[in-house]
C-alpha cells in the first residue's frame, strides 16, 4: 500500500462533509466577513459572549465531575447495572426543547417542584421565581444543562474505562496500592484521551447552547441569559440580517476553536497532543 | 466502600430520573390538576386521557418509524464514513493527521441555525426536500466530526502489538480493522453510535424545514406540533405523555443494541 | 466513493420523493398554518376544493410555536423561490416581509371599499409604505380580565387598578398578573399601559417619542407593581402562566388575550362564571388601547399562480368561512358584521365587550425593523421589572437604542 493510498481511508468522510456541509458553510459564512468589525464592537455581542462563557465555564466542569463519578460507578459490578446504565442515559435521550419546557414548569414559583420540595424540607420560606431573577435564572439554566448533558460525558468515560486493562489493576493491587492511588496512578492517566474528548465536545456544545435557553428563559430576564447563538439566531431569523448572524457565528467559532484545542491538548497531556 | 455503593447508585438514579419522573407524573394528571398550588406529587386521579389524545391528535407511531429510520440510517452512515477515517488518523502515521483532525473539528463549530438557509438551498436544488434519506445524510455530516474524534481517541488506545501480530498472521489492513480492531473497540463503537443516534433522534431544525409532509415527520417535530385549540395554550399533559411514550422505547432499544454489539463483537474477538 | 455517495443519495431521494411537489397540472396553492387542532382550517380547504375543483390547495401544518412557523417561511423566502404561495402572517411580520420584497401588494384585489367591512386595526396592520399586503383572517387583542365576584365594578384607571390589586391581594392570591417574561408578550402588555397613558413608541412621522413623561410614567406604574400588586414571579410569566394563576384563583386581575375566556369558563374551572372583561384601563383623561394580534393572508411574490392564491384568500376570509373557523377553532372574526351574527352571539355572549376591545386595538410600531425595536424594548422593560434599571433609565436607554435603529 503506497503512502498516498493511505489517504483513501479518509475519502468517505471527506466526501460526506464536502458534498453536504462545505459549500453551504462557505456560502453561509462568507457574507459574515465584512461584518466582523462591527460585531466585535457591538456591546450586545460582548454581553452575550460573557454570558456564554460564564455558562460554559460553570456547567462543563460540573458535567465532567459528575460524569466521571457516574462512569466509575457504572463500571463496577453490581446487580441491576444494566438498568442503572439505562437511567444514566435517559436525560440525554429526551428532546431538549421539550424537556426545557418541563424545566420551566419545574422552576415555576407557584406549581414548580423546585419550590415545593425545598419548602417541604423547610429550606425555603418564600417561593423563589428561579427564572425571574438574573442570577437565579443563570443558575437554573446551568442546573438544567448539567442534568441533560452529564450522560454524554458518562457514556464517553465509561467506554474509556472499559478500555482500561484489568490486569493493570491487579498488578497494582498486588503492590498494595489502595483505590485512591490506583485511581490517580492508573485510571486517570489512561482516561485522559477520553476526558479530553468529552471536554472538547462538551465545550463546543455548551458554547453553542441554544434550545434550552430559548425555551427556558428566552435570554431574560434583562438579557442575563442571552447567549451568543441566540444573538446569531435572532440576527438571521428575527431581524433578517444574515450577514450579522454569520459574523457573530464566525467570531464565536474562532473563539470556540481556540479554547477547545488548547483545553483539549492540556487535558490529553503533552505527549499525545 | 462496598456499603456506599448502593447509596451512590441510588443517588445517581434519583438525579437522572427525577425531572423525568416529574414529567411522567404530569402526563398522568387530568387537565385541572396541572396547575394546583401546591402541586400534587402523586396524581390524585390518574388519567390516561393524555396518552389517548396524543395518538388521536398526531400519528406518533408513524413519527417514531420515521425517526428510527432517519436516526438509524444516519448512525450507519456516520460510522461507515467515520471509522475508517479515525483508523487512518490514529494508526497510519499520515503526515497531515493533526491538521486533518483539527479540520474535522472545525466542522463541528457551526450551529445548524446558521447553516439552515444554505443547506435548504442545496437540498432543494438536489431535489431531496421531503426525503428522509436526505435528512439522514445531513445528520450524518453534522455528526461526523464527533464520531471521527471519538473513534480516533479510542483507536489510539488500541494496543499496537495486537495489530502487528494480526498483520504478521497475514491479515490485510481492512481485515485487521474488521476482525481485530472493531471487536476489541466494541464498547467505544457502541458509545459513539449511541451518542450519534440520539443526536439525530432529537434534531429539530433540519427535520422541521426539510420534511414538511406530515407522513415524513420525526418525533421532535411531532411533539412541537401538539397544540391546544389556540396558539397560546400549551397542552402540557399531552406533551409530557408524548415524551414518555417516545423516549422510553428508545432508551430500551439503545441499551439492547449496546449489549448485543458489545457481546457480538466481543465474542468475535475471542474467536478471532 | 464521493461520487458513489452522491449518486446513491440522489437516486434514493428521487425514488422516495418521486411525485412530490408535482400536481396533476392544476395550479397549486400552498401555505403553512398552526396545528389545526379544531379542524376548522381543514374544513375550509375541503369546502374550497368543492367550490373550485380547478385549484389544489395544500395546507402544511407547522409547529404550535409561532417562531418556528416564521422560521419555516423565512427559511423558504431566503432560499428564494419559496414553495409557499400564500403566507399566513402574524400582524408583526407584514412590514418586515414586505420591505424584503417577499410579498405581492394586494391594493387592486383588496381595495378600500372591501377593507371597510373589516376591523380597522386589523386592516391598518396590513399596510406598509402605503400599500396593502394582508387580508385579515382572525383577530386578537389584549384586554383586562377581572374577578366579577370580588370586583363588582371594574376599575377604569391605572390608579384604581393598582389600588384594587394591592387591596385585594392576600397571602395566596396576587393582585394583577400579566406577561412579564422577556419576550414579545411583555412588549404587548407594556404598549397597552403606554398607550393608556397617552404615550407611544413612534409618532406619526416615525420619530421616537418613547422617552416622553408619559412613557416614564407608564413603566414606573408597571414596574412598581412587581413584587407588590403583582407577584414577583410575574417576571417569568407568559400567557399560560398568567392564565393558570388567574384560573386557580390566585389573581384578581389579568392582562391576556381573548383565548383565555373559553378556558376560564370551562366546566370544572374554579372561576367559571366569576370572570368579566373590559378594555385595559387608562390614565385620567386618556383612552384605553389594546395591542393588536391576529393572523391574515398575503401572497408571495414568487407565487406561480397568484390568481389561484387570491381565489383561495377571498374564499377563506369570507363570512361563512370565518364563522366556520370561529366554531371549530375559536378564531375571532375580522369582519365587523359577524359580531352581530346571532349564531356567533349565541355561542359567545361576551363578544359585544370583546368587540369594544377590538375597535380600540392598535398595531405595534409598524416598521420593517420592528423585531429589533421589540428586542430593545424587551431588554429594558425586563430590566426595569427585575429592578436592575430604574424605569426612567430603562425608557431612556430603550429610546436611545430605538433611535439608532430607525435613524430618527
Amino acid at each position: 500500500m503506497g503512502s498516498r493510498s493511505r489517504y483513501l481511508w479518509l475519502l468517505p468522510s471527506a466526501a460526506l462533509l464536502g458534498v453536504i456541509l462545505a459549500l453551504p458553510l462557505l456560502k453561509g459564512l462568507a457574507g459574515g466577513v465584512p461584518g466582523i468589525g462591527d460585531a466585535l464592537r457591538d456591546p450586545a455581542v460582548g454581553r452575550a459572549a460573557w454570558n456564554t462563557c460564564l455558562f460554559a465555564g460553570i456547567s462543563v466542569p460540573l458535567e465532567l465531575g459528575l460524569g466521571l463519578a457516574f462512569a466509575l460507578l457504572l463500571n463496577r459490578d453490581f446487580r441491576g447495572r444494566g438498568l442503572a446504565r439505562a437511567l444514566a442515559i435517559l436525560p440525554w435521550a429526551l428532546p431538549t426543547a421539550v424537556m426545557a419546557l418541563s424545566w420551566r414548569w419545574i422552576f415555576s414559583d407557584s406549581w414548580g417542584i423546585a419550590n415545593d420540595l425545598p419548602r417541604a424540607l423547610g429550606l425555603l420560606e418564600e417561593p423563589v421565581p428561579w427564572l425571574g431573577r438574573p442570577g437565579t435564572a443563570m443558575a437554573a439554566l446551568i442546573a438544567a444543562d448539567v442534568w441533560k448533558t452529564t450522560p454524554f460525558v458518562t457514556l464517553i468515560l465509561l467506554a474509556g474505562l472499559q478500555g482500561v486493562p484489568s490486569d493493570l489493576y491487579e498488578a497494582m493491587s498486588l503492590d498494595g496500592a489502595g483505590p485512591v492511588r490506583r485511581f490517580f496512578w492508573v485510571t486517570l492517566p489512561l482516561l485522559r484521551p477520553s476526558i479530553a474528548l468529552a471536554l472538547v465536545f462538551r465545550l463546543i456544545q455548551a458554547l453553542g447552547i441554544f434550545d434550552l435557553v430559548w425555551v427556558l428563559t428566552g435570554g431574560g430576564p434583562a438579557d442575563a441569559t442571552r447567549t451568543i447563538s441566540l444573538e446569531a439566531y435572532d440576527s438571521v431569523f428575527r431581524h433578517l440580517e444574515p450577514g450579522r448572524g454569520a459574523a457573530v457565528t464566525l467570531l464565536a467559532a474562532a473563539g470556540m476553536f481556540a479554547v477547545a484545542l488548547v483545553l483539549g491538548a492540556l487535558a490529553r497531556g503533552r505527549g499525545d497532543a | 466502600m462496598k456499603r456506599l455503593l448502593p447509596v451512590a447508585v441510588a443517588a445517581m438514579a434519583a438525579f437522572s430520573l427525577g425531572p423525568f419522573l416529574w414529567s411522567a407524573l404530569t402526563s398522568l394528571k387530568p387537565a385541572d390538576e396541572l396547575f394546583r398550588v401546591p402541586p400534587t406529587w402523586i396524581p390524585r386521579s390518574v388519567s390516561l386521557d393524555n396518552y389517548r389524545d396524543v395518538f388521536a391528535q398526531r400519528p406518533f407511531a408513524r413519527y417514531m418509524v420515521n425517526s428510527l429510520f432517519v436516526a438509524g440510517l444516519s448512525t450507519i452512515l456516520t460510522l461507515a464514513a467515520g471509522a475508517p477515517a479515525a483508523w487512518a488518523l490514529a494508526r497510519l502515521r499520515l503526515r497531515w493527521s493533526a491538521a486533518i483532525e483539527k479540520g474535522f473539528l472545525a466542522f463541528a463549530l457551526f450551529p445548524p441555525a446558521v447553516l439552515l438557509v444554505p443547506l435548504f438551498v442545496a437540498a432543494r436544488d438536489a431535489g431531496v426536500l421531503n426525503s428522509r434519506i436526505g435528512v439522514a445524510f445531513v445528520h450524518a455530516a453534522l455528526n461526523l466530526p464527533f464520531a471521527v474524534w471519538s473513534l480516533t481517541s479510542f483507536f489510539r488506545a488500541f494496543p499496537a502489538d495486537l495489530e502487528d501480530a494480526a498483520r504478521v498472521d497475514g491479515f490485510s489492513r481492512a481485515g485487521v480493522l474488521l476482525r481485530v480492531v472493531f471487536p476489541v473497540s466494541a464498547p467505544a463503537l457502541a458509545a459513539t453510535a449511541i451518542l450519534v443516534f440520539i443526536f439525530s433522534w432529537n434534531e429539530f431544525v433540519i427535520a422541521l424545514t426539510f420534511l414538511t409532509r406530515d407522513e415524513l415527520r420525526t418525533v421532535p417535530v411531532g411533539v412541537a406540533m401538539l397544540s391546544g385549540v389556540t396558539a397560546y395554550d400549551i397542552p402540557w399533559g399531552q406533551i409530557s405523555a408524548a415524551v414518555v411514550v417516545t423516549t422510553l422505547p428508545v432508551v430500551a432499544a439503545v441499551l439492547a443494541f449496546q449489549r448485543s454489539i458489545v457481546q457480538g463483537l466481543g465474542a468475535g474477538a475471542v474467536k478471532g | 466513493m464521493g461520487r458513489w455517495l452522491r449518486g446513491f443519495a440522489l437516486a434514493t431521494a428521487a425514488a422516495l420523493c418521486g411525485g412530490c411537489g408535482q400536481s396533476d397540472g392544476r395550479p397549486v396553492v400552498r401555505f403553512i398554518v398552526q396545528p389545526d387542532a379544531g379542524g376548522g382550517y381543514r374544513a375550509v380547504v375541503e369546502k374550497f376544493a368543492l367550490a373550485r375543483p380547478d385549484i389544489l390547495v395544500e395546507m402544511v401544518e407547522g409547529p404550535a410555536s409561532t417562531d418556528s412557523r416564521e422560521e419555516m417561511y423565512i427559511g423558504a423566502f431566503m432560499a428564494g423561490d419559496s414553495p409557499y404561495d400564500v403566507v399566513l402572517m402574524d400582524v408583526i411580520w407584514v412590514p418586515k416581509f414586505a420591505a424584503q420584497g417577499w410579498l405581492l401588494p394586494l391594493d387592486d384585489r383588496f381595495p378600500s371599499q372591501a377593507r371597510d367591512a373589516f376591523l380597522p386595526g386589523d386592516v391598518r396592520a396590513g399596510i406598509w409604505d402605503g400599500r396593502c399586503y394582508r387580508v385579515p383572517l382572525r383577530s386578537d387583542a389584549g384586554m383586562l380580565y377581572y374577578r366579577s365576584d370580588l370586583v363588582p365594578d371594574p376599575p377604569a384607571t391605572f390608579e384604581a387598578l393598582a389600588a384594587r390589586a394591592r387591596g385585594l391581594k392576600t397571602a395566596d392570591r396576587g393582585g394583577f398578573v400579566f406577561q412579564g417574561r422577556q419576550y414579545e408578550g411583555l412588549v404587548c402588555a407594556f404598549l397597552e399601559v403606554l398607550w393608556g397613558h397617552g404615550g407611544d413608541v413612534l409618532d406619526d412621522s416615525g420619530a421616537v417619542v418613547l422617552d416622553s413623561p408619559e412613557g416614564i410614567r407608564a413603566l414606573t406604574w408597571l414596574a412598581g407593581l412587581v413584587g407588590d400588586g403583582a407577584p414577583e414571579g410575574v417576571t417569568t410569566y407568559q400567557e399560560e402562566e398568567a392564565r393558570a394563576a388567574f384560573q386557580e384563583g390566585r389573581a384578581v386581575f389579568m392582562r391576556n388575550w381573548p383565548y383565555a375566556w373559553a378556558k376560564l369558563q370551562e366546566d370544572g374551572s374554579p372561576v367559571k362564571g366569576k370572570v368579566g372583561i373590559v378594555p385595559m384601563v387608562h390614565a385620567e383623561g386618556r383612552e384605553s388601547a389594546a395591542t393588536l394580534g391576529g393572523w391574515g393572508f398575503g401572497i408571495s411574490r414568487t407565487a406561480k399562480f397568484p390568481d389561484a392564491a387570491w381565489a383561495f384568500i377571498e374564499f377563506a376570509t369570507a363570512p361563512e368561512q370565518q364563522k366556520l373557523l370561529n366554531a371549530r377553532n375559536g378564531a375571532i372574526p375580522t369582519r365587523r358584521a359577524l359580531f352581530e351574527d346571532p349564531e356567533i352571539l349565541a355561542r359567545h355572549p361576551h363578544y359585544p365587550e370583546l368587540f369594544r376591545v377590538l375597535l380600540a386595538a392598535r398595531p405595534r410600531p409598524v416598521h420593517p425593523q420592528y423585531s429589533r425595536i421589540s428586542q430593545s424594548l424587551q431588554r429594558h422593560l425586563s430590566a426595569a421589572l427585575v429592578k436592575s434599571e430604574t424605569p426612567e433609565e430603562a425608557i431612556r436607554k430603550a429610546a436611545g437604542e430605538i433611535r439608532g435603529i430607525v435613524g430618527k
